[in-house]
């Protein structure tokens, strides 16, 4: 299968997805992209970005409605979503290779 | 917010949006307190539907960036799937390529003509000055002209200009051209240079000696663009004149068809007439409008009592028109008229196409159905519609500009002689522009309509029921019929047109002009001032022209006149009856004043009524007195003796008495469509041009002998304008003629693609219809019965869309007014005459469709279904 393109913030929430390994739900990882960036992050991105990543087949949900109580929409990364982050991680790599010692030399 | 939010998001998502944002809430609350955590939850409620509709904004470019790499195979396959049904996508071509083709050639005519600003330097500050005397406007005279140049405050320069036609002489060579007499100011005010040599200025009106200028055209026939030019010089009616130069191209309106400019020589007047100059003025940029006008007024006010025993309509005063305004005059309404003929054409062509495509989508639903079910996406399959759209389109335009080429060369060969600025009428860039825009609102308007219809197909339903009648909804047919209605609703209003403008013609071809014009031959001849001097040489050329062609074999008459019938009266002249004199302030009568040697009577066999005719005491310079005809005589004196009345001419109180001493028949002398105001004859003694006017029995072939009896007069000495009695009125029908054409052509063509229109409706009726038809004809049904269903199903759109249209024309019907003659625009008879001609052309085509319902076989088809 192609590689899936990924946007930024897709990306941001698939790392926070694997953090939080099982099955979650929009809530957690507002929380865990807040806790990580250090910067508010808007539920409907979330939320959007999920359906997004559905509809590239990197995710899957379901929807869990308990009578007279919360109804919760469940995430979970699929394959392709995680080989979708394992390539993203290769590409960066390779992209970080040997910068590391360069941007040392640059006194900021 | 919250319908928007239902819009985007189903119930389900909603909740557990609602849900998740409540957990969120409370975790805040906990960390940040109550204020900043409701702060928090507004914030993002209200952020919401924007974050969603960002998303699908961005989702619908992506999609439409894939999609359009899916054009590239879109386009092959629509080619290859058009090419399986050629007669369709030929129909298509044809019909809205032609429409597109007439439209952008009529814009472009209209563009040049309407729309355009005059070539000249700041155009909009130039006007016509002319003497405005309710309803008349009429020229300068050189005493206007005058008056004027000496006190224009409102105007930072004036000119003044006479076009006449001359004689050229080279060698025994001649030629009769247009020239323009003008004034030093002419070019100045106008702001044209020369390519060669220099053009005219206001020292040259100081001068005496004969000067010209040539246009390029001229130079190059004549001279074959030699740039040595100035110097040379060119014999114009026998007068040796020095060219100066050579104007630069291009010229304007006022300058086409103009081959030489001459420096004016106006000699000074003795009275206040007659009116031949044509003036022209540059507003300055500081005075308004009015002001000038008053400006204008003021100096004329000063004039009139200098000159008041030569003219005293104290009423007349003078106006100003934009020049633009003048040079267009009454083309406007015509050409809006054609332009609104093609756009009709271009409608119904769209409507008819759109028709067309929604039918073949429909019956290509099950293959559209597959696609999806393999799938293709809605917006996919719209933009395969679109594409198949869009290659139509794009061959509709490559069919469209080569119509428009040929129609922009058509009309610049035939509209010449009554379309002003034709020079101007060309494909340009911009007009391309319009054709490239008309193609893609084309591309658009017969692509979106059946796209989205067909997108609104129940798919599911297409496969399951073998792709055929289930498809079709309500909507679709609905839609289907009531385009129908709306082509015929276009072509009424069109078919009224040229039913009116064909019926105004043809009343105008019924008016009797007055004359025998099957026996009559008449050509201009022009003396050149410098070898016809004197008034004596005039008339003894003229007399021993007479009789040479008198001599002729089979003329049976021959005489002179200065105009011709039906519409070449053009010397109006006012006069004062003795009997009834005008009061003062009042107009004096006007009518048209032809110059006639005695045997012109005889020679267009106009009979004498009462009085006698000009004889030899009256060429000779006896008592001045003139032949009216029989409306200036009930005009004038209604039931009274009209012989031995007199009146002066041209307001002239101190001019001789003229007394009428007979009178003709009436003659058509102001256009065929002028009602009759009666015609003045005085007698034609040793005037510079006349017409030839001989009275044969096939007057067609006295063409050849007459121009050579003249040659042998005067080798020098052309024949112009040589027409047949017949070949007159046909000319001065040209116009109206073309007119009928053009709408009469662009009418057949809309009725033409309704009729196809109501055909492809009624033949789908029937084949939806087919298994009722089958039952009913199983029950005992008539086929008779079948026909009359069908037939009465498309009638009905029929009626429908003519009424609409009939109404449409009824309303707009006024703008002809000025184009028909004899007929109302909203002649109820015409209306009533072309709404059954098209029902009547509809229920035939309907038949077709009708008579296959009748002959359908029952038990087949029950059988079948």
């Amino acid at each position: 299968m192609a590689q899936q393109k990924l946007q930024h913030f897709e990306l941001h929430v698939l790392l926070a997805m694997l953090r939080l390994r099982d099955e979650t739900y929009s809530v957690p990882l507002v929380l865990a992209l807040e806790k990580r960036t250090g910067r508010p992050v808007a539920q409907a991105a979330v939320f959007i970005a999920l359906r997004r990543l559905e509809k590239k087949g990197l995710v899957t949900s379901r929807l869990d409605e308990r009578e007279g109580g919360r109804t919760r929409r469940y995430f979970k990364l699929t394959k392709p979503g995680v080989a979708a982050v394992k390539e993203h991680r290769m590409e960066h790599a390779r992209l970080w290779r040997g910068l590391g010692r360069l941007l040392r030399a640059h006194k900021v | 917010m919250r319908r928007l939010l239902r819009r985007l998001l189903s119930d389900a998502d909603r909740r557990s949006i609602e849900s998740d944002l409540a957990e969120l809430f409370e975790v805040r609350r906990r960390r940040d307190g109550d204020r900043a955590a409701a702060r928090w939850l507004a914030r993002q409620r209200l952020l919401y539907p924007f974050h969603l509709f960002a998303d699908r904004l961005r989702g619908g470019i992506a999609d439409w960036i894939a999609g359009l790499r899916g054009l590239g195979r879109d386009v092959p396959y629509s080619v290859r799937s058009l090419a399986r049904a050629p007669a369709l996508a030929a129909t298509i071509l044809l019909t809205v390529g032609v429409g597109l083709g007439s439209t952008t050639a009529m814009l472009s005519v209209v563009r040049a003509v309407l729309i355009s600003p005059l070539p000249y330097a700041e155009p909009e500050s130039l006007v016509w000055i002319y003497t405005d005397n309710p309803p008349f406007r009429f020229r300068f005279s050189v005493v206007d002209y005058r008056a004027l140049e000496a006190d224009h405050p409102a105007f930072s320069n004036v000119a003044a200009y006479q076009t006449q036609l001359v004689t050229i002489t080279a060698g025994d060579r001649s030629e009769r051209v247009v020239a323009k007499a003008v004034s030093g100011s002419y070019f100045p005010l106008l702001r044209q240079r020369p390519i060669v040599g220099r053009l005219f200025d206001p020292s040259d009106d100081r001068r005496d000696d004969p000067l010209a200028v040539v246009t390029h055209g001229f130079w190059q026939r004549h001279f074959g663009g030699d740039p040595a030019v100035p110097g040379a010089t060119i014999a114009l009616d026998g007068v040796v004149h020095t060219i100066v130069g050579v104007l630069q191209p291009p010229e304007g309106p006022l300058e086409s068809s103009v081959a030489v400019f001459t420096a004016a020589r106006w000699p000074v007047p003795k009275r206040k007439g007659p009116f031949f100059i044509m003036a022209l003025g540059r507003l300055r940029a500081d005075v308004p409008r009015a002001e000038a006008l008053h400006t204008l007024r003021a100096t004329n006010a000063r004039l009139f009592p200098i000159w008041r025993s030569s003219y005293q309509d104290e009423k007349a005063t003078w106006g100003m028109q934009d020049l633009k305004e003048r040079v267009v005059g009454e083309t406007g309404a015509r050409l809006l008229l054609g332009l609104a003929a093609v756009a009709c054409v271009l409608l119904i062509a769209w409507v008819n196409t759109v028709n067309l495509l929604i039918a073949r989508a429909l019956n290509r639903s099950r293959e559209l159905a597959i696609r999806g079910a393999l799938g293709a996406s809605r917006g996919r399959l719209v933009q395969h519609l679109l594409a198949e759209a869009g290659v139509l389109a794009a061959g509709a335009a490559v069919v469209g500009l080569s119509v428009a080429a040929g129609a922009v060369r058509l009309i610049a060969t035939y509209g010449g002689a009554y379309i002003p600025r034709i020079d101007e009428v060309a494909l340009s860039g911009v007009v391309l522009g319009w054709l490239a825009g008309l193609a893609l609102l084309s591309c658009l308007v017969i692509g979106l309509v059946p796209a989205i219809q067909t997108s609104r197909l129940r798919l599911q339903s297409a496969l399951t029921s073998g792709g055929r009648s289930a498809t079709d909804g309500p909507a679709a047919r609905r839609l289907r019929r009531a385009l129908v209605a709306v082509e015929f609703a276009l072509a009424t209003p069109l078919l009224v047109a040229a039913a009116l403008v064909t019926a105004s013609l043809d009343r105008l071809n019924r008016v009797d002009v007055g004359i025998d014009t099957a026996r009559v031959l008449t050509a201009g001849v022009s003396l050149p001032g410098a070898r016809y001097a004197e008034n004596a040489d005039r008339r003894a050329f003229w007399d021993r022209a007479l009789a040479r062609l008198a001599a002729l074999p089979g003329v049976e008459a021959a005489a002179l006149a200065d105009s011709r019938p039906p519409h070449e009266g053009y010397n109006l002249n006012n006069f004062n009856l003795e009997d009834r004199p005008t009061p003062p302030g009042e107009n004096q009568p006007i009518c048209p004043w032809i110059a006639a040697s005695p045997d012109f009577f005889k020679a267009v066999g106009l009979p004498l009524e009462r009085g006698r005719l000009f004889d030899t005491r009256d060429l000779a310079g006896g008592p001045p007195v003139v032949i009216v005809d029989r409306a200036w005589a009930s005009r004038f004196f209604p039931g009274a003796e009209v012989l031995g009345r007199r009146f002066q001419e041209g307001g002239c109180t101190t001019c001789p008495w003229i007394t009428v001493v007979g009178v003709v028949g009436t003659v058509k002398f102001s256009g065929l469509e002028s009602p009759d105001q009666g015609t003045v004859y005085y007698p034609f003694a040793g005037l510079p041009n006349g017409y030839l006017v001989l009275r044969a029995a096939d007057p067609a072939t006295l063409v050849a002998p007459v121009r050579q009896a003249v040659r042998q007069l005067d080798q020098s000495l052309p024949l112009t304008d040589i027409a047949t009695g017949e070949e007159l009125v046909s000319n001065s029908l040209a116009t109206s003629r073309h007119l009928s054409v053009l709408v009469g052509m662009f009418a057949l063509t809309a009725v033409a693609l309704s009729l196809v229109g109501i055909y492809g409706v009624m033949v789908y009726f029937v084949q939806q219809h087919t298994r009722d038809i089958g039952i009913r004809l199983a029950l005992g049904g008539e086929p008779s019965a079948m026909r009359r269903i069908v037939v009465a199903q498309g009638l009905r759109l029929v009626v429908v869309g003519v009424g609409l249209g009939v109404a449409t024309a009824f309303f707009t019907g006024r703008l002809m007014r000025t184009m028909l003659f004899g007929i109302s625009p909203t002649d109820p008879w015409m209306m009533a005459a072309v709404s059954l001609a098209l029902v009547g052309v509809a229920a035939v085509a309907c038949l077709a469709p009708a008579r296959r319902a009748a002959r359908l076989d029952p038990v087949t088809i029950l059988r079948e279904g």
